[in-house]
């Protein structure tokens, strides 16, 4: 489905992506990253928007750039959000049916499938001016779906959406993929991600980092130094205990002594010498914040790993 | 079939989104600018010249002015609003993204584009030229409205390309690049007596009043300005140019990778 061959991108001396090789068949992936990772370069590649400085690009086997009407089996919700406040939803999904120059009565009936799928409908004739933000997100998935591409493209789809939206919006991915589409769905958000696939691609400073099932992820983080951050007001009593093992890389105490930063190389001791401290010393600790509750951690971990800097 | 009609789909979608009150009074203003400039200075004149006045002797002087207002400012104005920011609205507006994704998006949207700012920027100028021949009176109206109504045709379809590439090549700031050019060049360059001013639309559009209106006296006395060339000559050139205009706005567009103002 999606082919990157050593691609890189620069925007003048600033690097977009750098080195990509990726390899997926057709399924759901989440692309993750933190903002200014690369999701969105790597997205506008996809799209043949952006010329890769270095390597190829191939969608469905093809170059998007020379083969534009590769554009047809994709369909992409931007994280940018419509502008255009006088004219309706309707309106807007129909005409970018037929910029894939499909016909005008089939393009009518496509934009109204795509409008009901995501339960717009009651509302598609009126301005989207008088939209809330979810209506707009629900309208842009429309003209991504509308077409029916084979492979969906989301960045960030989920901003602006009510609990309540965002259920709708995961039942709505969850049988997309069922039907056997393809689905790239970008977010700084793991849980995002999580309810809708189980595949991964971590993206960060322009680098995949890792790629892989949560639990593969998981596997490469057991062996690489992380992070994990204990918090309570004895967190500067676990010091001394935690400054006489082999396994700790660093230690970080806050100003105000109540939140310890432990760079560990073996995670799975510090967790089973932990709560014998605790007990031991009846210390209040509050809680462990470990880098998969924290995207910035985990990705730095990645990161460690990526370069080499493991043990 | 179905992709030929799609520059008109593209036409009837931008001309929808744009039935906005500030756009309607533009539309408006364009008409009505020329028209009361025609009427001031018409009706100034006949007051001025009282009995003597001898509508003949008026054609020349009110047909440059109709001529310097409707097709060289009138028609500017319009195009400057419709044809220059057509990408640059789109950029800014985030919606290029949604455009580009489109398999026939860049060009089909360029032409389609290209096509409403004519449309919309014809109508007005049409008007205009109608509603000045009727203030000037039959025996002159009559005699400029076909000239002018054409010069109108023309004036809007080669600036629109003009300013249609000026904007896929300039797509930041570029109304102050459309209206530098059209300072320096139309306006000034235009009326250098030397090789450069036959490169200018302006000059070509001089050309082909006078030849229109068989004003032999004015050519030979302002050669630099109306040209001496014949009119199939200044038609040929316009051609070249809209196409020339076109085509690398077309290549432009469908090979630069804009902005597309979002981040991650």
């Amino acid at each position: 489905m999606i082919e990157l061959n050593q691609v890189t991108k620069m925007y003048g001396n600033v690097v977009g992506v750098n080195d990509l090789n990726v390899n997926l068949n057709s399924g759901a992936y989440g692309l993750i990253g933190p903002n200014g990772s690369g999701k969105t370069t790597l997205i506008n590649l996809l799209i043949g928007h952006f010329h890769p400085t270095l390597g190829s690009v191939r969608v469905f086997g093809k170059n998007p750039i020379r083969h534009r009407t590769i554009l047809r089996n994709i369909g992409l919700c931007p994280a940018s959000d419509v502008l255009y406040p006088n004219v309706s939803a309707y309106e807007w999904v129909k005409y970018l049916v037929r910029l894939h120059g499909i016909s005008r009565r089939e393009s009518r009936e496509l934009a109204e499938q795509a409008l009901q799928i995501v339960g717009m409908s009651g509302a598609m004739h009126r301005p989207m001016g008088t939209y809330s933000l979810g209506m707009r997100q629900r309208t842009k998935i429309a003209q991504a779906i509308a077409h029916q591409p084979d492979l969906l493209i989301l960045d960030e789809p989920y901003n602006g959406l009510d609990p309540v939206g965002r259920a709708d919006m995961t039942a709505v991915l969850k049988s997309w993929t069922d039907q056997g589409r393809g689905l790239l769905f970008a977010s700084h958000v793991l849980q995002e991600i999580e309810a809708v696939t189980s595949s991964f691609l971590l993206i960060y400073g322009g680098r995949l980092l890792a790629s892989g099932t949560a639990d593969e992820i998981e596997s490469i983080l057991a062996d690489t130094p992380q992070q994990v951050s204990v918090i309570g007001p004895d967190a500067a009593r676990l010091v001394h205990h935690l400054a006489e093992v082999p396994w700790v890389d660093s230690l970080s105490l806050s100003a105000g002594r109540t939140e310890l930063k432990v760079s560990l190389r073996d995670p799975g001791e510090f967790y089973r010498q932990l709560p014998h401290w605790i007990r031991g010393e009846s210390l209040a600790i509050e809680r462990l914040q470990a880098s998969n509750g924290n995207l910035e951690a985990l990705f730095d971990s990645l990161l460690k790993h990526h370069r080499g800097e493991t043990p | 079939m179905s992709k030929l009609t799609l520059p008109i789909d593209v036409m009837l979608f931008e001309l929808r989104r744009s039935r906005t009150l500030g756009r309607i009074a533009i539309w408006f203003l364009l008409v009505a600018f020329p028209v009361a400039i025609v009427t001031a200075v018409h009706l100034i004149t006949k007051f001025e010249r009282g009995d003597e006045y001898v509508a003949d002797d008026f054609i020349e002087p009110l047909g440059m002015a109709m001529y310097f207002l409707i097709p060289e400012v009138s028609c500017l104005l319009g195009l400057l609003l419709w044809a220059t920011p057509a990408i640059s609205t789109e950029i800014e507006g985030q919606t290029w993204v949604y455009l580009t994704l489109r398999s026939s998006g860049r060009r089909m949207v360029l032409v389609g584009k290209y096509m409403t700012s004519v449309v919309w920027t014809l109508s007005a100028s049409l008007a205009a030229v109608a509603l000045c021949t009727v203030v000037v009176g039959p025996t002159i109206g009559s005699e400029l409205w076909w000239v002018l109504t054409k010069l109108v045709v023309l004036s809007c379809f080669v600036h629109a390309a003009l300013y249609l590439l000026i904007g896929t090549l300039f797509y930041r700031r570029t109304m102050v690049a459309a209206v530098a050019y059209t300072v320096v060049v139309e306006y000034v360059v235009s009326f250098i007596p030397a090789l450069v001013n036959k490169f200018t639309i302006n000059y070509r559009l001089r050309g082909l009043l006078a030849d229109w209106m068989q004003w032999a006296d004015a050519r030979s006395q302002a050669e630099n300005v109306f040209g001496n060339e014949p009119a199939s000559t200044h038609l040929q050139m316009l051609g070249v140019m809209i196409v020339l205009f076109l085509g690398i706005a077309l290549y432009r567009v469908e090979h630069t990778e804009y902005p597309t103002q979002q981040e991650g």
